[in-house]
C-alpha cells in the first residue's frame, strides 16, 4: 500500500466547485421545507375549507370540490334544480335527477335502495324561524335504468310541486309576518297580498314562516304562490346488509353504516353550493331573516372601515406629530417623546381597559367610533414618522422658510408631499394593525352587527367550534386573511421593511 | 436651523397625538392606579380601601396560575424565537436567486391575524387533526426513515473518509458527499421497500388531546400546559420570520472581513458564530429580545379565542385574567383587574429596565 499523492490543484478546483453546487442544492431543500413548515397550515386550511368535512380523517387532498367532472354535475344538479347553475336550489316546479349506482353481488338482497329526504336546519347567530324544507314538499321516485353485471343505476326523480294553476311570470318573495292574510316583500321592497288558489296551497300555508323566501306567479288576478324556495335538497341513500353503493352523481357528504348508508348535504347544490358550500354558510347562516342583511357581511364591511378610518386618521396626525417631534424645537420634546412614544408602547392595554371602556360607555361611544377614537393616534406610527422626518434634509424647509411659509404651509406644501414611501409604510401597518387587532374591539364593540372580523370570527368559534362544524370557521379565516394578503402582494417591500410592528403582535 | 417662537405651531401640530394619548392613556392609567385600591366593580361609586385588591389579588389562585403562565409563555416563547430566528437567518444569509421568493412566502404567517392562525392551529391540533394524522404517518414510516437515516449516516461517514484518504479536506457535513449520500440512501431504502425487507407499520390512529387539562409538571409543579404549549408552537411559528429578518438585515452589515480573519485564524464554523456573528448581532438581539418580550407577556388574542375549548385554567395570561375579570357577570371585581393590570406594566418594565441595566444593546 503506497501513500496517496498530494492532490494537484485542477482536482481541488473542480472539487471546490462542486461543493459550492451542492451547498447550493442543500439550500434551496432546506428552503422549500421550511416553505412547507410556514405555509402548510394556510394551504391545507384552505384546501379543507372547500370540503364537505374538513375533519376527514384520514384528511386526503383528494377533494372532490376541485375535481373539474363533479362540479360539471354539480352545475348541472343546480340548473336542474333552480335554473341557475350557481347557486342551486331546489325551485317550485321543478324536476332533479340524481343517480346512484348499487352492487348486490348473488346472494345479497335485490332491492333497489331506500331514498329519503332529510331535514337540514342551519345553526345560526342569528335567530331564525324555521324554513321549509324540501322534504315536506317534494316527492321521490327512484327506478333502475340500467345494469352490468350484479351493479345497478338507480335514477332518483325529485320533483318540487307547483302549488298554483295560474300561469305567468315567476317573482321571487319573502313571506312577511303573518296576519290575517299571507303577504310577501318583493325585490323591489313592495308588500302583496299572496292568494293560494290550489287547496295543496292552501293546506301549506300555515307551515309557511315569515322571512321564507318563495316564488309567486304574477297574473292578471295578482300573485299566486307557486311554493317555497329550497336552499337545499339534502338526500339520504341506505341500502341492505350485503348490498354496496357504489358511485353516485356527487360524492357523498357523508359516509355511514360500513358504506351502506350515504348522506348528500345537498344534491341541487350548483358550484357556489358545492365548491364554496362553507364560504356561502359563512354568509348565509349569519343573515338577519327581518333585514336579509348578512353579519358576515357587515363584520367585513366594519373592518374595511374600521382600517380606512385609521389610516386616514394616522396618515394626517402621526406624521403632523412626528414633523413636530423631528423638527420643531420647544421646550419639553425630549420629554414628550420619551413618555408619549416609547413609554407607552410599553405599557399594556390591559391597562387601559378599564377606564377607557368606562368611558366609551358614558359618552355611548361603545361602537366603531368609539373604537376609533381610542387608537386614534398610534405612537408606533409616529415613532416612524419621526424616524423619516429626521432623514429629510433641512434644506425644504430653509427655502420654503425664505419664502415666508409657515409652519402648516412648510408642512403640508413641502414636507409631507415628500413623505411618500413612509406615509405608505405607515397606511400599511396601520391598516394590517386595524384589520388584525382583536383585544380592543373585542372590548368596545358590544352588539353583533358592529363586530369587526376577527371578533365576529372569535364567536363562530365559540358557535360551531364546539360541535366541530370546522368548515365555516376555516371558510372565515380564509375569507379574513385575503385583504392582509392582497395588500402584502402588492406592496411587499414596505412590509419588510416595517416588519418590527408584527413582530410584537402576542 | 433654530428659530424660536415655533412653540404654538408645535403644539399645534402634536394636538391631537397628545390630547388622545392624554385622555385614552395617561387619564386612564391614572385611573387604573386609583381603581385598584378601591372597591370599584364598574356599577358603584368607587370608594379608596387601601391595598386590599393588591392582597386579592395575590391571594387568587386563578391570577397565580396567571402569572405563572405568562412568564412561562414569555421565557420560552422569547427563547425559542429568538435562537429559531437566528440560526435560520445565518443559513440563509447567502446570496441565491430565488431567496426574495421564499422570503415572502414565509412572511404570510406573520402578516396575517392572530385570530385567523389560532382557528387554523385550533383546527390542526383537534384529536382527529392534522398534526395527529402528521404524527400516525410518522410512526408508521418509522421503519423506512430510520433506514434512511442510517444508510445516509454510514454513506457520509465511508464516503468522508475515502476523500480524507485522498487528502481532500473534507469535513463531515460536507455537502456535496451529503448529496450523493442521500441519494444512495433514498435508493437503498426503495430497494429495500420494494423487495419487502423494511415496509410502513400498522400503527393505531395516534388520538393525543391538546386542548385538555393536561400538564408538563417538573418536581411536582405544573409548570406548563399542553394547551399553552400548542400556543407556543404557534406563536413561534408567526414569529420566527419577521425576526429572521431583522437578523438577516443584521448579518449583512457585518464586515467580510470579520470572518476572513477568523478564517486564518482557523476557526470552526462554530465559533464563528459564537464568537463573531453573534456578537456582532448583539444590538438586533437586544431589539428583538424587548420587543418579544413586551409582546409575549401580553399574549391575549389566543387565549381568548381558543376560549372554552381549552378548559380550566390551563390557558390564562395575565392579559385574560384583566378581561375576564373586567367583563365577568354581575359585580365585576374591576379593582382586581386593576391591580392585575398594574401589576403586568410592572413586570414589562422591570423586564425592560433589568435587560437594558444587565444586557446591554452595546457590546462592552
Amino acid at each position: 500500500m503506497t501513500a496517496p499523492a498530494p492532490v494537484r490543484p485542477a482536482v481541488r478546483e473542480r472539487w471546490l466547485a462542486r461543493r459550492r453546487w451542492a451547498r447550493a442544492a442543500w439550500l434551496y431543500a432546506f428552503m422549500l421545507v421550511m416553505s412547507f413548515f410556514f405555509l402548510g397550515p394556510f394551504v391545507t386550511g384552505l384546501l379543507s375549507s372547500l370540503k364537505d368535512n374538513p375533519n376527514e380523517y384520514p384528511p386526503t387532498l383528494n377533494i372532490p370540490q376541485l375535481t373539474p367532472a363533479v362540479i360539471g354535475h354539480a352545475w348541472a344538479l343546480g340548473v336542474q334544480g333552480s335554473g341557475d347553475g350557481w347557486q342551486g336550489g331546489l325551485h317550485p316546479g321543478r324536476t332533479v335527477t340524481f343517480e346512484v349506482q348499487v352492487q348486490s353481488p348473488p346472494g345479497a338482497p335485490q332491492d333497489p335502495p331506500a331514498v329519503t329526504l332529510f331535514p337540514y336546519q342551519p345553526v345560526s347567530l342569528v335567530a331564525v324561524a324555521r324554513q321549509a324544507q324540501a322534504r315536506d314538499y317534494a316527492t321521490l321516485d327512484t327506478r333502475e335504468v340500467a345494469r352490468s353485471g350484479d351493479t345497478r343505476t338507480y335514477r332518483v326523480t325529485v320533483r318540487s310541486p307547483l302549488l298554483t294553476r295560474q300561469t305567468g311570470e315567476t317573482v321571487r318573495a319573502t313571506l312577511t309576518e303573518p296576519d290575517a292574510d299571507l303577504r310577501a316583500r318583493l325585490g323591489n321592497g313592495q308588500t302583496v297580498p299572496v292568494r293560494l288558489d290550489t287547496p295543496q296551497a292552501q293546506e301549506r300555508q300555515y307551515e309557511l314562516n315569515a322571512g321564507q323566501t318563495v316564488e309567486l306567479t304574477r297574473g292578471p288576478a295578482g300573485y299566486t304562490l307557486r311554493g317555497p324556495v329550497f336552499e337545499r335538497t339534502p338526500l339520504q341513500v341506505d341500502v341492505q346488509r350485503g348490498q354496496s353503493i357504489v358511485g353516485s352523481t356527487l360524492p357523498p357528504s357523508d359516509r355511514q353504516d360500513f358504506g351502506r348508508s350515504f348522506a348528500f348535504r345537498n344534491v341541487t347544490p350548483g358550484v357556489l353550493g358545492y365548491t364554496f358550500n362553507n364560504y356561502r354558510r359563512a354568509f348565509r347562516e349569519t343573515a338577519d331573516p327581518a333585514s336579509g342583511r348578512s353579519l358576515f357581511f357587515s363584520w367585513v364591511l366594519n373592518s374595511f372601515l374600521y382600517a380606512f378610518l385609521r389610516v386616514a386618521a394616522a396618515v394626517v396626525f402621526c406624521s403632523l406629530a412626528g414633523y413636530a417631534l423631528a423638527r420643531m424645537t420647544f421646550p419639553g420634546r425630549n420629554l414628550i417623546f420619551l413618555v408619549a412614544v416609547l413609554f407607552v408602547q410599553m405599557v399594556p392595554s390591559q391597562v387601559n381597559l378599564v377606564s377607557n371602556y368606562v368611558l366609551l360607555k358614558d359618552l355611548g361611544l361603545l361602537n366603531l367610533w368609539g373604537l376609533w377614537l381610542n387608537g386614534l393616534v398610534a405612537a408606533g406610527g409616529v415613532f416612524l414618522m419621526k424616524q423619516f422626518f429626521e432623514g429629510m434634509p433641512r434644506e425644504l424647509e430653509e427655502s420654503a422658510a425664505i419664502d415666508g411659509a409657515g409652519p402648516l404651509t412648510t408642512f403640508f406644501r413641502v414636507m409631507l408631499p415628500q413623505a411618500g414611501p413612509a406615509l405608505i409604510a405607515l397606511s400599511i401597518t396601520q391598516f394590517q394593525g386595524a384589520w388584525n387587532d382583536f383585544f380592543w374591539p373585542l372590548v368596545i364593540l358590544r352588539d353583533n352587527a358592529s363586530f369587526t372580523l376577527t371578533v365576529g370570527l372569535s364567536n363562530f368559534r365559540e358557535l360551531y367550534g364546539g360541535q366541530g362544524d370546522y368548515g365555516l370557521i376555516l371558510a372565515g379565516a380564509v375569507l379574513s386573511a385575503i385583504p392582509v394578503i392582497v395588500l402584502f402582494v402588492v406592496f411587499q417591500r414596505y412590509f419588510v421593511d416595517t416588519g418590527a410592528d408584527s413582530a410584537v403582535k402576542g | 436651523m433654530l428659530r424660536r417662537g415655533q412653540t404654538p405651531a408645535a403644539l399645534l401640530f402634536l394636538a391631537p397625538f397628545l390630547i388622545t394619548t392624554a385622555v385614552f392613556f395617561f387619564y386612564a392609567f391614572g385611573r387604573a392606579i386609583y381603581y385598584s385600591f378601591t372597591d370599584f366593580n364598574l356599577f358603584n361609586d368607587p370608594r379608596l380601601i387601601g391595598v386590599k385588591p393588591y392582597a386579592d389579588v395575590l391571594g387568587d389562585p386563578s391570577f397565580r396560575r396567571a402569572l405563572a403562565n405568562s412568564l412561562v409563555f414569555a421565557v420560552i416563547t422569547t427563547t425559542l424565537q429568538t435562537v429559531g430566528a437566528l440560526l435560520m437567518a445565518v443559513a440563509l444569509n447567502t446570496r441565491i436567486r430565488g431567496m426574495g421568493f421564499f422570503r415572502s412566502a414565509w412572511y404570510m404567517p406573520s402578516i396575517t391575524s392572530s385570530v385567523v392562525i389560532t382557528l387554523i392551529f385550533l383546527w390542526l391540533f383537534q384529536r382527529r387533526g392534522v398534526a395527529n394524522y402528521l404524527i400516525t404517518q410518522w410512526q408508521a414510516f418509522q421503519p423506512l426513515i430510520l433506514t434512511f437515516l442510517g444508510v445516509l449516516a454510514a454513506a457520509q461517514v465511508a464516503q468522508v473518509l475515502w476523500e480524507r484518504s485522498r487528502r481532500l479536506p473534507a469535513g463531515w457535513l460536507d455537502p456535496a458527499l451529503a448529496a450523493t449520500s442521500a441519494l444512495l440512501a433514498v435508493a437503498v431504502t426503495a430497494a429495500l421497500a420494494w423487495t419487502g425487507v423494511v415496509a410502513a407499520r400498522e400503527v393505531p390512529p395516534f388520538d393525543y388531546q391538546y386542548f385538555a387539562d393536561r400538564w408538563i409538571s417538573v418536581g411536582g409543579v405544573r409548570v406548563l400546559s399542553v394547551p399553552m404549549l400548542v400556543v407556543i408552537i404557534q406563536n413561534t411559528f408567526t414569529t420566527i420570520p419577521t425576526l429572521m429578518l431583522f437578523f438577516l438585515a443584521g448579518l449583512q452589515n457585518i464586515p467580510g472581513a470579520l470572518y476572513e480573519a477568523a478564517d486564518i485564524d482557523g476557526a470552526t464554523p462554530w465559533q464563528k458564530l459564537t464568537r463573531v456573528t453573534v456578537p456582532m448581532l448583539r444590538p438586533v438581539t437586544f431589539y428583538v429580545i424587548t420587543v418579544g418580550r413586551i409582546g409575549t407577556m401580553q399574549m391575549f388574542d389566543q387565549v381568548a379565542v381558543i376560549g372554552s375549548a381549552a378548559p380550566g385554567d390551563t390557558l390564562i395570561t395575565l392579559a385574560y385574567y384583566v378581561y375576564s375579570n373586567t367583563f365577568k357577570a354581575g359585580a365585576a371585581p374591576v379593582n382586581m383587574a386593576s391591580a392585575g393590570a398594574i401589576i403586568l406594566a410592572l413586570i414589562i418594565l422591570v423586564m425592560v429596565a433589568a435587560q437594558r441595566r444587565f444586557f446591554p444593546s452595546e457590546a462592552p
